[in-house]
């Protein structure tokens, strides 16, 4: 049997961030990984994160990856099993592990489960055809084998996961047929919906899958509209032809290690599923397992990323490393997850873990002096729950369940026209209280400002800006643009992010594309800025008529 | 289809190798697994279901499922999605549970 | 609508249909275990990683109760298939 300081289970992001910060303070730790490679689904994403510096914001999730497993790799106080799935932890706090195509026993001083999540299913008739994907599966051929699924895919879900995989799609020259989503509302943030119907990708919110159908594999599917109660509306129903039916409806917690642990559990619908009750410091009710990261409730990588580092901290404080600056770095650690969780998108974890908290207490495992990160509230972190059909600077509603904003919302971001004639100038369609802040430091001019925390909508002082664009590749969500009116006599210039291949070429022409993704021209493409290694986003500059300068956003190379 | 060309990634693969589908041979890269190579070559029902003889393919990809049961060199039940190609190894559509070599 | 529950699959392991889990529902078993054993639903390779919320579901809905309320299944060693060979060796290993 292998005696270790610190076993933490799960390579993904919270595995990663748990083993370095743990190793940073002296514990010794073994990383089990069952895939070939540590990263998780890190290594799938492609577009650049949200969150602030901390989290690695403007990354992208594939460089992330890499950059945390670089670091691991050199540790000397973290060893990592790759291809080595846990099987099981028994009540003695024996692992068990298959490493190398051996039965292995591993007896930890303390555990981390970050073993992550499982994609949840979907029933209908035909859901088991060739051809119908999990989102993670896509992502998988698509950015890790880099195979194309399917020429023309249906998405099944208008989350983050669904609109984000969407996006890949356009990327990897997949056309996505549509995305269909249950509720009337977008649940991802806007500027992903806004970003694929650019790509002229419809967003059909109150549309379910009624069948898939296909002799061998996916020929197409049905789909129909929903009701109030959510039931199809008869006569709504309508085939769509496609190869593949990708599902992006919801993660539930991979738990099964903290069940066998003897873990207590408790389904928390917030948190997306049965979950393991952890304290403040992410320990669970069996002392020396803590867990982090998505098994302990559903979030975005972000925030597993503080977690996993946060029961890192904690994991080396029990075993006596650290001595005082590791409360110092967990208050941190703390601070960063209330920031995360605190703005309206948030507002379903806080109050599931606020659930959390209680059952916490209850099991006697709430113990310490320290605010919980996860009542943002106690921080007193600007987290008043307000509903967004009350709040004034919420957009309109159609923003929502299209995902191209209304008028009446571009109306509250445009610049006056004495702006517009004294030169460039950003223009910002950010309309959603997501917790981002690149913007803020893109610009070393102070334009962009988010007064309260990085839940704010960014605001632009459109007398500070300059219209540099420097801001234009660095915005997460694309969601920046820099319009200068004064380029030509009839022609403005609009500047604009882009992402697809091929990359269109100074002097040719190009298609400008609405909101919508519809073609309202050919105009010339006067420069082309490529991202750099690492940004890899190219701003494109395109000359159109002056009153199409707010029309415009985006390029089609033809 | 493989993709040729992306705006954020690339794709090493390294030297064309071969392995066998159903004793039907079919290019790869050393870098896939096996499921991404006969995506590429376009498989994609990749056996039937045990009880009611569906047909069935990829669905989760990193291993948490079993819709990706194939035969890999006579050992039934290998998870093909986590399972990287080797050249010459013969793979074949599972249908019902598997049988146990003897 | 017609009826396609019979082409609805719930658990792909062990290829138990939406028919299936809904005539166990209206013969009267009332928990995830239940039909577990039944069925098999949830009993094959994944372990009920893709069935069990499926189920939970319509249990919720027939019986009107809370998924917080749909008693879950028992987790066992090993989380994932391990061939016994692995195990024998381990075994062998152990015990001379």
């Amino acid at each position: 049997m292998k005696a270790v300081e610190v076993m933490v289970i799960g390579g993904g992001p919270a595995g990663l961030c748990a083993a370095l910060s743990a190793a940073s303070l002296g514990a010794k730790v073994l990383l089990a990984e069952r895939d070939g490679t540590p990263g998780g689904q890190l290594v799938k994403q492609t577009h650049k994160f949200f969150g602030s510096e901390k989290q690695y914001a403007g990354d992208r999730g594939v460089h992330i990856a890499q950059m945390l497993l670089d670091k691991a790799r050199v540790d000397s106080n973290i060893e990592i099993w790759t291809d080595s799935a846990v099987l099981s932890i028994y009540e003695d706090g024996v692992v068990t592990v298959e490493h190398e195509g051996k039965h292995a026993k591993v007896k930890p001083g303390r555990s981390i489960i970050a073993t992550g999540a499982a994609e949840k299913f979907l029933s209908f008739p035909g859901n088991d055809l060739p051809g119908v994907y999990g989102a993670g599966a896509v992502q998988t051929l698509m950015n890790v084998s880099g195979v194309k699924p399917a020429e023309r895919v249906l998405m099944v879900g208008a989350g983050n996961i669904g609109l984000i995989v969407s996006y890949q799609l356009a990327q990897a020259g997949v056309k996505v047929e549509a995305v269909i989503e249950g509720a009337a509302r977008i649940g991802g943030y806007l500027v992903h919906a806004s970003k694929i119907r650019r790509a002229g990708i419809p967003i059909m919110t109150r549309h379910t899958i009624l069948e898939a159908f296909g002799e061998k594999q996916v020929e197409g599917a049905v789909i129909a509209q929903l009701d109030d109660n959510w039931l199809p509306v008869a006569g709504t129903e309508r085939k769509i032809a496609c190869d593949a039916i990708c599902l992006a409806v919801g993660l539930s917690p991979l738990a099964e290690l903290a069940w066998q642990a003897g873990c207590e559990m408790a389904y928390i619908k917030e948190l997306s599923g049965h979950v393991p009750i952890v304290n403040e410091f992410l320990e669970s009710t069996i002392s020396g397992i803590y867990c982090a990261g998505d098994v302990s409730g559903i979030e975005e990588a972000s925030a597993a990323m503080v977690e996993g580092r946060l029961a890192g901290i904690s994991v080396a404080v029990s075993l006596g490393h650290g001595g005082g600056a590791a409360e110092a770095m967990q208050r941190e650690a703390m601070g960063e997850l209330g920031e995360l969780r605190a703005g309206l998108m948030g507002r379903h974890i806080r109050e599931g873990l606020a659930k959390m908290d209680s059952l916490a207490a209850e099991f006697g495992i709430r113990n310490s002096e320290f605010k919980t990160p996860h009542a943002a509230a106690e921080l007193g972190i600007g987290c008043e729950v307000q509903d967004i059909s009350i709040s004034a600077t919420s957009p309109a509603s159609a923003l929502f369940s299209s995902g191209v904003p209304a008028n009446e919302d571009i109306a509250k971001i445009c610049p006056s026209d004495e702006r517009f004639a004294a030169g460039p100038v950003a223009v910002v369609e950010c309309f959603q209280e997501i917790p981002c802040n690149p913007c803020v430091k893109a610009c070393n001019r102070g334009a962009i400002a988010m007064p309260r925390d990085i839940n704010d909508m960014p605001a632009l002082n459109a007398r500070l800006c300059n219209g540099c664009g420097r801001c234009i590749p660095l915005c997460p969500g694309l969601a920046i643009f820099v319009i200068d009116m004064d380029y030509g006599e009839d022609l403005a210039l609009v500047k604009l992010p882009y992402e697809y291949v091929p990359i269109p070429k100074a002097g040719q022409l190009a298609l400008g594309l609405d909101r919508c993704g519809r073609e309202l021209g050919r105009y010339e493409v006067v420069r082309v800025m490529p991202g750099g290694k690492r940004n890899m986003t190219h701003t494109v500059a395109l000359a159109v008529p002056k009153e199409l300068a707010m029309e415009v956003r985006a390029v089609g190379v033809l | 289809m493989r993709i040729k060309e992306h705006p954020v990634l690339s794709f090493e693969r390294g030297g064309k190798i071969s392995f066998y589908f159903n004793g039907q041979e079919i290019e790869a890269y050393p870098t896939e697994t096996i499921a991404a190579a006969l995506h590429a070559a376009g498989v994609r029902k990749l056996g039937e279901s045990p009880e009611l003889h569906r047909p069935r393919g990829l669905f989760c990809a990193i291993g948490n499922c079993s819709s990706c049961f194939m035969i890999v060199d006579g050992e039934p039940n290998m998870r093909i999605c986590v399972m990287k190609v080797r050249p010459g190894i013969r793979v074949e559509e599972q249908k019902g549970k598997g049988v146990i070599k003897t | 609508m017609e009826n396609r529950d019979s082409e609805t699959i719930v658990c792909r392991c062990e290829d138990v249909t939406r028919e299936m889990i809904l005539a166990c529902i209206a013969d009267g078993y009332e928990t995830l275990d239940e039909i577990k054993r039944v069925t098999r639903a949830g009993m094959g390779p994944c372990q009920g990683r893709t069935c069990r919320q499926l189920i939970a579901a319509e249990l919720s809905r027939h019986y009107g109760v809370s998924m917080e309320e749909v008693l879950m299944t028992t987790f066992r060693p090993p989380a994932k298939p391990i061939s016994l060979g692995v195990l024998a060796d381990a075994y062998a290993s152990e015990n001379g």
